[in-house]
C-alpha cells in the first residue's frame, strides 16, 4: 500500500495547505479590523489598570507573566473556537472536509495562524511592561516564546475541541465562565495556589494554566531556563497532544453532523 | 460490490438508506450515473437531495447499501477528482471573492502560481463576478454567493461535479449562462450531477431521476419521462405527477 493513504492524517508532516490554512486565518483576522484592534489593544488597557492600581511595582512583576499565560489562553482559545465554529456554521467545513486536505493540516494550519497573533501580543506586553511600566524581566525572549508556543497549542486545539459543544457563538462566548474564569482563579494568576484550600489546590493541579503560570514566572521572575522549568513544559505538551487528539478526532469525515 | 465489478459509471448506488436519528431520509435508494452527462436530481423540498449528495461526496456514511464513486469508496484519496457546491453558498465572509477562490484553488493543490491565477481569473469570470473580484463576499447580494460558490467548485476542473441546488436565486439570463457551462463541462468529458426542485433545470440535464421520499420513483432521459405518461403533450411536471401518482397505486 502506498503511504500517502492515510486517512487518519493526524500524523504525517504538515503539507503546504496547513500554510494555505493559517495564510486564510491571518487573512481573515486583519480583514477583521475590530477583532485585531481588541487583540492588540485589550492587553495594553489590562496592563495599563493594573500598573495603576499598584503603582510600587511589585505586583505588577508578580502579575505580568501569568498575564502573558491567561491571554494567550484566552484569545487562542476564543478565537479559535469561533472560528472554527463558524467554519461549520457557515459551511466551508463542509467544503474541506470533501477537500484533499487532512485534518492534521486544518489543525495545524489554525495553530500556525493564531501563533503569529498570540506571540505578538506577548510581544506587545512585555514590551509595554518592560519600557512603559517600568518592570524589569530576567529571561530570554526566545525562550518565553517557546514556552508560549506550547500554551497556545494547547489553547487553540481546546478551542476547536469546544466549539464542537457550540451551536453558535453566543454559546461559545458561554464557554468562557466554564473553561477560563476558574483557571484564572485557581491557577496562581492573582493569588499563590498554596493559600487556597486543600481542594481548590488539586483542583489547580489538574488545570493547564497551572503549570503556564508556574512555568512563565519561573523564567521570568526566577531566571530559570526551559530545562529548569521541563516538568511544566511536558504537562502542557501532554495537554497539548491530548486536547489536540480529542480535537481531530471531531473532525471525522463522515460525521459532519 | 468489490471493487473489480467496477461497471465503468461515474455513480453506482445500491440499496442505500440513511437515517437522522429516527428520521429516514434516503431508503432502500439505487442510482447509477453514467459519464460524461448531467444527470439532474429532481423532487421536492425533503426528498433527500441533499442527504444522496452528502452521502456521495462522503460527508455521511450510508446506513445500509455501497456507493461507488468512479469506482471507489468515497475517500479523501480520490477527493481532488471532486468538486462540491453545498447548498448553503459556503464561503468566507470576510475574504474578497478572489481570496476565497484562491483558498479552495490552493487547497486543490493547484500549486504552479501562474495556473492558479488563470484558473481562479477564469472561474471568477464565468460566474461574471470579476469586476467584484475585490469585494468582501459579505457585501454581496444572495445570488451572487450563489456564483462565487460555484466558482470555488469548480476552480480545479474536476471530472465529477456534484452541485445541490446551484440555481437557487440566479436571474433567467444567469441561469442560461450557468447551463451553458454545464453543457460545456459534460462535452469535455466531465460528470455533472445536479439536484433542483424546479422543472425549469430538468429540461437542461441529459437524465433525470425523479426523487421522492427518499426514493428514486423514476429514472431516464427528459424525452423518456415525458413519454411514459402515454401524453404527447406532456410536461416534466405532469411525468413526476405520473411516477408519483403510479408510485401510489403500486403501494396501494
Ligand atoms: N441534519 C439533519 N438532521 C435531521 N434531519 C435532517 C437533516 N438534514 C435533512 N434532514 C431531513 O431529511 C429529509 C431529507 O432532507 P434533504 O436531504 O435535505 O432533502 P432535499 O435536499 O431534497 O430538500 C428531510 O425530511 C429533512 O427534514
Ligand atoms: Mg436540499
Amino acid at each position: 500500500m502506498p503511504s500517502s493513504i492515510s486517512s487518519s492524517g493526524g500524523s504525517r508532516m504538515p503539507s503546504s495547505q496547513a500554510f494555505t490554512i493559517a495564510a486564510r486565518v491571518i487573512q481573515q483576522l486583519v480583514r477583521d479590523r475590530r477583532t485585531l484592534a481588541l487583540i492588540l489593544v485589550v492587553p495594553l488597557v489590562v496592563m495599563t489598570l493594573i500598573g495603576l492600581s499598584f503603582p510600587e511595582g511589585s505586583v505588577l512583576d508578580y502579575i505580568a507573566p501569568a498575564l502573558l499565560a491567561t491571554l494567550a489562553l484566552f484569545f487562542s482559545f476564543l478565537l479559535a473556537g469561533i472560528s472554527f465554529l463558524r467554519e461549520r456554521s457557515q459551511g466551508t467545513m463542509e467544503r474541506l472536509m470533501v477537500s484533499p486536505v487532512s485534518r492534521g493540516d486544518i489543525v495545524v494550519g489554525y495553530l500556525f495562524g493564531f501563533f503569529i497573533f498570540a506571540l505578538t501580543q506577548t510581544l506587545i506586553i512585555l514590551l509595554f511592561t518592560i519600557y512603559v511600566l517600568d518592570v524589569h524581566y530576567y529571561g530570554d525572549l526566545w525562550q518565553i516564546f517557546i514556552f508560549q508556543i506550547v500554551v497556545i497549542t494547547g489553547a487553540v486545539n481546546l478551542g476547536i475541541f469546544t466549539s464542537t459543544f457550540a451551536r453558535n457563538e453566543f454559546q461559545m462566548v458561554q464557554f468562557i465562565p466554564l473553561i477560563i474564569l476558574p483557571q484564572v482563579f485557581l491557577c496562581g494568576v492573582l493569588w499563590p495556589v498554596e493559600q487556597m484550600p486543600d481542594y481548590l489546590q488539586w483542583l489547580s493541579a489538574i488545570l493547564p494554566l497551572t503549570y503556564a503560570v508556574d512555568g512563565l514566572r519561573d523564567i521570568m521572575l526566577g531566571g530559570k531556563s526551559l530545562i529548569d522549568v521541563g516538568i511544566e513544559l511536558a504537562i502542557l505538551a501532554g495537554f497539548a497532544v491530548l486536547i489536540s487528539t480529542l480535537a481531530a478526532l471531531t473532525l471525522r469525515r463522515g460525521a459532519a453532523d | 460490490m468489490p471493487e473489480e465489478e467496477f461497471t465503468g459509471q461515474a455513480v453506482e448506488v445500491a440499496q442505500v438508506s440513511f437515517k437522522y436519528n429516527s428520521l429516514k431520509a434516503l431508503d432502500g435508494l439505487s442510482l447509477q450515473v453514467p459519464r460524461g452527462v448531467s444527470f439532474g436530481l429532481l423532487g421536492p423540498n425533503g426528498a433527500g437531495k441533499t442527504t444522496l449528495i452528502r452521502l456521495l461526496v462522503g460527508l455521511l456514511r450510508p446506513g445500509a447499501g455501497t456507493i461507488r464513486i468512479l469506482g471507489q469508496r468515497p475517500s479523501r484519496k480520490m477527493a481532488h477528482l471532486i468538486g462540491y457546491m453545498p447548498q448553503l453558498h459556503s464561503l468566507y465572509a470576510e475574504l474578497s471573492i478572489i481570496q476565497n477562490v484562491d483558498f479552495f484553488a490552493r487547497i486543490y493543490r493547484l500549486t504552479d502560481k501562474a495556473e492558479r491565477a488563470r484558473r481562479v481569473e477564469a472561474a471568477i469570470r464565468l460566474v461574471d463576478m470579476w469586476t467584484r473580484r475585490n469585494d468582501a463576499v459579505q457585501k454581496l447580494s444572495g445570488g451572487m454567493k450563489q456564483r462565487v460558490s460555484l466558482a470555488c467548485a469548480i476552480v480545479h476542473n474536476p471530472p465529477l461535479l456534484f452541485l445541490d441546488e446551484p440555481t437557487v436565486g440566479l436571474d433567467p439570463e444567469l441561469r442560461v449562462t450557468f447551463w451553458e457551462h454545464f453543457a460545456g463541462l459534460t462535452k469535455q468529458g466531465a460528470t455533472l450531477i445536479i439536484s433542483s426542485h424546479t422543472m425549469d433545470d430538468a429540461v437542461h440535464c441529459d437524465y433525470l431521476a425523479f426523487m421522492r421520499d427518499g426514493k428514486v420513483i423514476a429514472r431516464g432521459s427528459p424525452g423518456d419521462l415525458k413519454q411514459a405518461t402515454g401524453r404527447p403533450e406532456a410536461t416534466l411536471e405532469d411525468a413526476f405527477l405520473h411516477f408519483v401518482q403510479r408510485g401510489q397505486q403500486n403501494a396501494i
